[in-house]
């Protein structure tokens, strides 16, 4: 078998306003496993997307095996050899393990090939799990499988098209330790087929069970390819940041030593168990760690829109053990969404309307809404919170996803609250409108209230907050302060946490 | 990123349906005998008294994302149960008025323990409606056949004609009643929380959750005010015929159904508007009428109400996206 090669030439990707890959050049070849590092933003799914097909680059190449290629579409790339497996998995759930490796390919039998010869294609199935040693029943139900044996029918089903290249687009971040393990064995199984594996993670701790080589990338460029005998935490770290500037908070933020909010010994299992600390009044308190530690959870079910197995949440004197939404809103809390899209807006609707969800009791306490009475409100929220919009009743759809956050954020002010969650308030939303956003945290914690600031971008917490709690698995293992850590030194506690 | 904010404009088109309808009624006041008469206008409204009613409180459950196919069932389930009633104790004895009073009590409290327990399983179970009103139209009709045998039953004195047929100053007592429920429907979506937190929860149930809107109340409200008008307008169709008959107001759900999807409340939650639905119960009732003094005959009207009901999404749709684009 020849050795497969993959090689990249000077890739570049535009969009008006900002480039996403920048002249990009490297090699990989077959029977490796290459992770791909890099933090969020970096360019990592730009260029993965520009292999698979799903994005043109504006400029440079790309050869398989010294050929060019050139895609129009995912099938493109697809028929030339390379496959993805997305993070959201694309099996048909009430479809058998066979049905959906096979899918589309069903072996036939019968006049004209018209009825399906089910034992052939069942069999040809299971032959595919055995070559890489998969043990999972092919007649099981999708739907009985757990998430990681779903993930190694992915690659099975992937695998089953004998491609040259294999992207695997962070497959283990929902997946538990011991899925983790024989999810890279079946990982390794590919790699001995001669493909080129390209395994994209930001989860510094499982490359060495993994990864061959590993390939940073860092805003947009790529940085380097190490063998991974050669990747320590340290020298991984220095290659993703390289000198980044951490901006700091204004001087003036002051925190009182007044307790607005403790929380003790809260538990919810699989999520996150005895949870304690304390939050005071004008503190901005950030939370750090990686996808799955159970931050936004936690966050969730303090503000009762999960439920808490066990422990407890004081306020203002008040102590509760099942918290739920109205009543946490009665004691000042107030929470903008991890996801803003699906669960901060109603996206249909105007952006006055949704100025105004979340406190239609005290604008309107008898139940009469007149536009009267919204108007100020709205008003006054566009104009703080310099929300740009043409016209209040338009769609809140049609703004930009900073302006759309800081509707979510004007909603909830509304209700004057004195304690505000925001969970990965700048997710999607360009470098100015992320100023701001920090900006009203700013403010908010001026005017005496109490901010809880999730976010899995590190150097965010480090110039926003007074004091950050890192996550891990659940529970809270370290605590510190942007004045006594560095990026790197953050970024290796909650890795190792 | 920032996509240019538009700005508002009036656009013409948005009256697609009103400027049809009076191009309709124009048409008819030329060509048809008899159309454009006081008597026949209060007939009109009259005629759509009975379904449009329903079709208002149909709004807000289509709005908030559910259905409520029960409605047709419902109408002769009350009406049976308020013959019924009336039939077995005025047999005792009992004075006719506080009997028939007593009576329209039962219904009302039947309809809003309905309501809630369909929005109750909706939310605590995720029970579609569709299933939930499905399973209610099928046993408030078999109910009706029950109570009565499946004969009408024919207890009501002659002043109960009054809710059917009756005239204040002219104008029929169902009309006044029809447009009664339409102000006060159209200002609960237009001026109340209730009618915002409505739409918010068509358009996304989980963000009014998470926005602190009791969703499982809200979803008990809702399906409670098509089982009262529901109510409202049985007790005006049994006035009409003076009898509890098991039969009546089959199929009327799609009539109602009809009315506001030709009004553009979408099937998909989240937008609507009482006006639109308004406009629609007339549209359909004006096709008839129309038809009928045309000397047209009668099931062409089935052929109308197609043409109206994909005529109307069609344009609805179109006009969404273009906004888009």
């Amino acid at each position: 078998m020849n050795q497969v090669k993959l090689e990249v030439r000077n890739l570049t990707k535009t969009y008006p306003g900002t480039v996403a890959l920048s002249d990009f050049s490297a090699v990989m070849q077959g029977g490796n496993v290459y992770a791909l590092l890099g933090k969020n933003g970096s360019g990592k799914s730009t260029l993965v997307k520009c292999i698979s097909g799903a994005v043109i680059p504006t400029s440079g190449e790309m050869f398989l095996n010294e050929q060019k290629l050139q895609f129009r579409s995912p099938m493109d790339a697809f028929d030339a050899g390379i496959a993805i497996v997305y993070q959201e998995l694309s099996l048909v759930l009430d479809f058998t393990v066979a049905e959906n490796i096979l899918i589309g390919r069903y072996f036939k039998k019968g006049p004209g090939g018209s009825v399906i010869d089910w034992k052939r294609t069942n069999e040809k199935a299971a032959e595919i799990l055995a070559a890489l040693r998969i043990d999972i029943p092919v007649t099981a139900k999708v739907s009985s499988l757990s998430v990681g044996q779903r993930q190694m029918i992915e690659i099975a089903k992937a695998m089953s098209y004998n491609p040259s290249v294999l992207i695997l687009d962070e497959p283990t971040s929902a997946l538990a330790q011991h899925e983790i393990e024989s999810l890279f064995k079946v990982i390794h199984q590919s790699r001995e087929q001669g493909v080129i594996v390209i395994f994209i993670t930001h989860k510094l701790n499982e490359i060495r069970g993994v990864a061959d080589f590993v390939t940073v990338i860092r805003d947009s460029r790529f940085v380097g390819t190490i063998p991974i005998a050669e990747a320590n935490p340290k020298t991984l770290v220095d290659m993703m940041f390289g000198e980044t500037q951490i901006l700091s908070r204004p001087e003036n933020l002051s925190v009182s030593e007044e307790v607005v909010m403790e929380v003790k010994n809260l538990s919810r299992k699989h999520h996150f168990s005895n949870v304690s600390f304390k939050l005071r009044k004008g503190e901005i308190l950030g939370i750090a760690g990686m996808l799955g530690s159970g931050r936004s959870e936690l966050l969730r079910s303090i503000f009762g829109a999960d439920p808490v197995d066990s422990g407890t949440i004081s306020i203002k004197g008040t102590v509760i053990t099942q918290p739920h939404i109205p009543t946490m809103k009665r004691l000042g809390m107030a929470m903008t969404p991890e996801n803003r899209k699906d669960e901060g807006l109603v996206q249909m609707l105007s952006i006055k309307d949704n100025l105004c969800y979340a406190s239609l009791r005290a604008i309107a306490p008898l139940g009469f809404l007149t536009n009267r009475r919204q108007k100020p409100i709205v008003q006054r929220w566009i104009r703080e919170l310099q929300i740009k919009v043409a016209s209040a009743d338009l769609p809140v759809s049609s703004l930009s996803g900073g302006n759309q956050q800081k509707v979510v954020v004007g909603n909830w002010l509304n209700t004057e609250p004195s304690i505000i969650f925001f969970d990965e308030p700048s997710r999607g939303i360009d470098v100015q409108a992320k100023q701001q956003v920090f900006q009203i945290m700013w403010d908010l914690s001026r005017k005496g209230l109490s901010v809880i600031f999730v976010s899995t971008e590190l150097e965010e917490l480090l110039e926003v907050c007074h004091r950050i709690l890192i996550m891990d698995r659940g529970r809270i293992e370290k605590e510190t302060t942007p004045e006594r850590t560095t990026l790197d030194e953050l970024y290796a506690l909650c890795m190792e946490a | 990123m920032s996509a240019a904010p538009q700005t508002k404009r009036f656009d013409i088109s948005a009256l697609a349906l009103e400027i049809i309808l009076l191009v309709i009624i124009a048409f008819l006041c030329f060509y048809a005998r008899g159309f454009a008469t006081w008597d026949n206008f209060m007939n009109i409204l009259r005629n759509a008294s009975t379904t449009g009613i329903i079709a208002f409180g149909m709004t807000f459950v289509i709005i908030a994302g559910e259905i409520d196919l029960s409605v047709g069932s419902a109408i002769a389930f009350y009406g049976c149960m308020l013959a019924v009633i009336t039939d077995k104790l005025a047999a005792k004895g009992y004075p006719l008025l506080p009997v028939i009073l007593l009576a329209v009590a039962v219904c009302f409290i039947i309809a809003v323990l309905t309501g809630m327990f369909t929005g109750w399983v909706r939310h605590r179970f995720s029970v579609p409606t569709f299933i939930t009103t499905l399973a209610w139209m099928a046993a408030l009709r078999g109910g009706g056949y029950l109570l009565t045998n499946s004969f009408p039953v024919t207890p009501f004195p002659e002043w109960f004609n009054f809710f059917g047929s009756g005239y204040v100053f002219g104008i029929p007592f169902q009309a006044i009643i029809f447009l009664l429920l339409f102000g006060v429907t159209w200002f609960i979506s237009r001026f109340t929380t209730f009618g915002r937190s409505v739409y918010a929860i068509g358009g996304n149930a989980e963000s009014a959750r998470l926005s602190g809107i009791n969703v499982l109340q809200k979803r008990m409200i809702i399906m409670t005010l098509t089982s009262v008008f529901s109510v409202i307008s049985a007790i005006m169709v049994a006035s009409q015929i003076q009898a509890g008959n098991p039969t009546v107001g089959t199929s009327w759900e799609f009539t109602v159904i009809s009315a506001c999807v030709i009004g553009g409340v979408s099937l998909m939650g989240g937008k609507g508007r009482i006006w639109g639905t308004f406009v629609g119960v007339i549209f359909l009732e004006i096709i008839l009428n129309g038809m009928t003094l045309l000397n047209v005959d009668e099931y062409w009207q089935y052929v109308a109400r197609a043409v109206l009901i994909l005529g109307a999404v069609l344009i609805y749709q179109s006009q969404e996206i273009r906004q888009k684009d």
